[in-house]
């Protein structure tokens, strides 16, 4: 009873300490940023470490502080941020994310501030992602796109020649996956439980946009471009059955164990699970990643940035994004990149990376995916996350499942963002 | 017949325990498991390899010792003030008669529709106009005005159990209202006032979204949020270290629980013999 009086006593005790020490300091030392960071792999919060760290020592007069969040629920954190005027000085999110408040007049542009070529070094399409009205609202750092990893071993048991070449089409892997789908194997495992990323990303191989026009006049466009690669799929799982059924409800992380285990013989999943391949996969497992997927229109993929962006109402937006140039500098962006499995956005990180790390781990095929990046029209569609998670997720998954034909796919995802739009 | 009876009944309780105590058992194990165990075909309860790693590396990761300090602060402070404030008023709501009490029992009602979604901002808003954003103060005080209602809702059932004439036996003794109140109905009501106290320690010790809004340093951060930052980006999850530390995050509760369960039934037997 007396322990827990005291602990009851010390709780409050240090309650009452901790609100006599929450008072802020009226300081007037150097220029204070808050930079509120995402990074969530170890290697990557070491890396962002690092760079603060030498920003701070080597910018005396404007030190960066680190305010770590996660990327679960920052949406809802920076509403709440913004509109009560709390936002930190530099916002660490991803083009779709904060494209919405860019329109609403929370971002600054950072054009002023970044030399024209750095901006230049971006992938057209990436940059396009985080320009509004002219105004570029976030400097892009790192992008993702969907490759193919394959069990090598299976592929030369099935007689199947390990394509070569800049890009391998849509065709290939079909071929690929039939031929690798023997003795109660499949040759691909897809996790598609929620696919509207993935067929979004990877429409426009097909000539599929999804969306045209601009913010309220924005409108959904499901045509073949768009319907083309569900339907490959449709045709695989149920016509070739090349496609391991189990697969289509799982998540993309979940599809790598039977890949592991030998029987699915090639995966489709986001470049960065290449580190976690490399780090997980059973020991002699012989694995390479495939040249990169190219539909009629060509290999290009949509891909929504992970960004830097300024507060507007930072009270030191200049030095914010001096800061973000700094951040983003080649030798930054290449090592933030390597630490977190993903592709830098400009053409020289991407150059000083595969300097660095070759071909191991298909870093090679894996950084050259990144020159097919394009625009992504659904980031300035100001109702997509809604229409994804509320229509076009529960309409895909209804196909995938075979309970609405292609058709009905179609009459779904036009009519739901209809609805959703108003 | 009736010898098969007992071990049937122990085998149904080991079976329902094993039930309950599963998703544990689960966790534990995916706490010692490496990635590639995790991420291979081959399930197991128990691991092919003991990888205790995920331990240290949950502790270092994102300062969870410090966060799980903060939660306990946190929850004891307004498990505290939650008990404190509902106690009496729990009394005073479920012995009132009349419209006051109608309005009060509406009143607890109303506040439970509102999303937290649709509170959040004015909350901010009134927090930082107090200098309580970031800050486990300004916290404290969200969580005990959010579990409050419930836990008056959940008291004053207890005490509209305690039969009046308990009280009315004890004045017509001669006891003064204080005394009926410390000698009748308090001790009849403990196990109440434990199970309230439970009841808001978990509130608060499991609430996220207040605490992912309204903080903004690391050095505030609950458990809740810093076990969330676990999970990344594009999908990523470091399982094992998640689970490792939603082992440890679980230790504090299990310890809470383990203190008051005995006071819990201790009041449930007080409150036989006097009836």
């Amino acid at each position: 009873m007396k322990i827990r009086r005291a602990a009851l006593a010390a709780s409050l005790l240090s309650l009452v300490l901790t609100a006599c020490g929450s008072g802020e300091s009226g300081d007037s030392g150097p220029v204070k940023l808050t930079f509120q960071s995402l990074s969530d792999q170890p290697g990557a919060i070491e890396q962002t470490r690092k760079t603060v760290d030498e920003w701070n020592r080597t910018h005396p007069e404007a030190q960066v502080e680190i305010v770590p969040a996660g990327w679960d629920g920052v949406y809802d954190k920076l509403v709440t941020q913004f509109n009560a005027g709390s936002a930190p000085d530099i916002i660490h999110y991803e083009a779709a994310g904060i494209v919405p408040f860019a329109k609403d007049g929370y971002v600054a542009d950072l054009t002023p501030y970044l030399p024209e070529a750095k901006r230049a070094d971006v992938t057209k399409g990436v940059l396009d992602s985080v320009t509004v009205d002219g105004q570029l609202v976030g400097y892009p750092t790192e992008v993702q796109s969907y490759v193919v990893f394959a069990n090598k071993t299976m592929l030369a048991n099935a007689g199947v020649s390990l394509p070569t070449g800049p890009t391998m089409t849509w065709d290939q892997l079909r071929e690929i996956a039939k031929a690798t789908t023997k003795d109660g194997n499949f040759g691909l495992g897809w996790g598609l439980s929620s696919p509207t990323a993935s067929f979004v990303a990877m429409a426009p191989g097909f000539g599929g946009k999804y969306f045209e026009g601009t913010g309220d006049a924005m409108k959904v466009s499901i045509g073949e471009g768009e319907m083309a690669l569900p339907k490959l799929v449709s045709a695989m799982a149920y016509e070739d059955k090349s496609i391991m059924p189990v697969t289509l409800t799982q998540s993309g992380t979940k599809a790598l164990a039977p890949f592991y285990g030998g029987q699915v013989a090639m995966t489709i999943q986001g470049s960065y699970q290449a580190a976690n391949i490399a780090k997980d996969a059973p020991p002699g497992f012989d694995w390479v990643v495939l040249p990169p997927l190219a539909g009629p229109a060509g290999p290009a993929q949509a891909s929504s940035a992970q960004t830097l962006s300024v507060n507007k109402d930072s009270a030191h937006v200049e030095q914010a994004a001096q800061f973000i140039d700094f951040f983003t500098s080649t030798e930054n962006l290449a090592a933030i990149n390597e630490a977190d499995g993903l592709i830098p956005p400009t053409k020289s990180a991407r150059e000083a990376l595969a300097a660095k790390v070759g071909t191991k781990n298909g870093w090679d095929v894996i950084l050259s995916s990144g020159e097919h990046l394009t625009s992504a029209p659904y980031v300035f569609a100001d109702k997509y996350a809604q229409w994804k998670d509320t229509v076009a997720t529960p309409a895909y998954q209804q196909f995938l499942a075979q309970k609405i034909d292609a058709n009905g796919l179609a009459a779904q995802l036009r009519d739901g963002w209809q609805n959703i739009s108003g | 017949m009736r010898a098969l009876a007992r071990p049937a009944q122990y085998l149904a309780l080991a079976c329902y325990l094993l039930f309950l105590g599963f998703p544990l058992l689960w966790l534990i194990s995916a706490s010692v498991k490496s990635s590639g165990e995790l991420n291979s075909l081959t399930v197991s309860l128990v691991p092919e390899q003991w990888h205790w790693q995920n331990y240290p590396e949950a502790l270092e990761r994102q300062g969870l010792i410090r966060s799980a300090g903060n939660s306990l602060v946190v929850a004891l402070a307004s498990t505290a003030l939650v008990i404190l404030i509902a106690l009496p008023a729990s009394y005073v709501l479920a012995r009132l008669k009349g419209k006051v009490r109608a309005a009060g029992i509406g009143w607890i009602l109303v506040s439970q529709v509102f999303p937290v979604v649709l509170i959040i901002l004015p909350l901010f808003l009134i927090l930082r106009t107090l200098g309580l954003t970031d800050s486990l103060p300004g916290l404290t005080l969200v969580h005990t005005t959010y579990t409050l209602p419930f836990a008056l809702w959940m008291l004053q059932g207890y005490v509209a159990a305690i039969p009046v004439e308990l009280e009315e036996a004890g004045a017509m003794d001669g006891a003064s209202r204080l005394r009926v109140l410390r000698a009748i109905v308090f001790p009849l009501l403990a196990p109440g006032v434990v199970a309230t106290a439970m009841f808001s320690f978990v509130a608060s010790w499991n609430e996220f979204f207040f605490a992912l809004v309204l903080l903004q340093s690391p050095e505030n951060y609950t458990l809740p949020i810093t076990l969330n930052m676990f999970i990344g980006g594009e999908g990523k999850v470091a399982l094992g270290p998640l689970a490792a530390g939603a082992v440890l995050a679980a230790i504090p509760s299990i310890v809470f629980f383990t203190l008051l369960r005995r006071r819990l039934t201790g009041g449930l037997m007080a409150g036989a013999v006097k009836g």
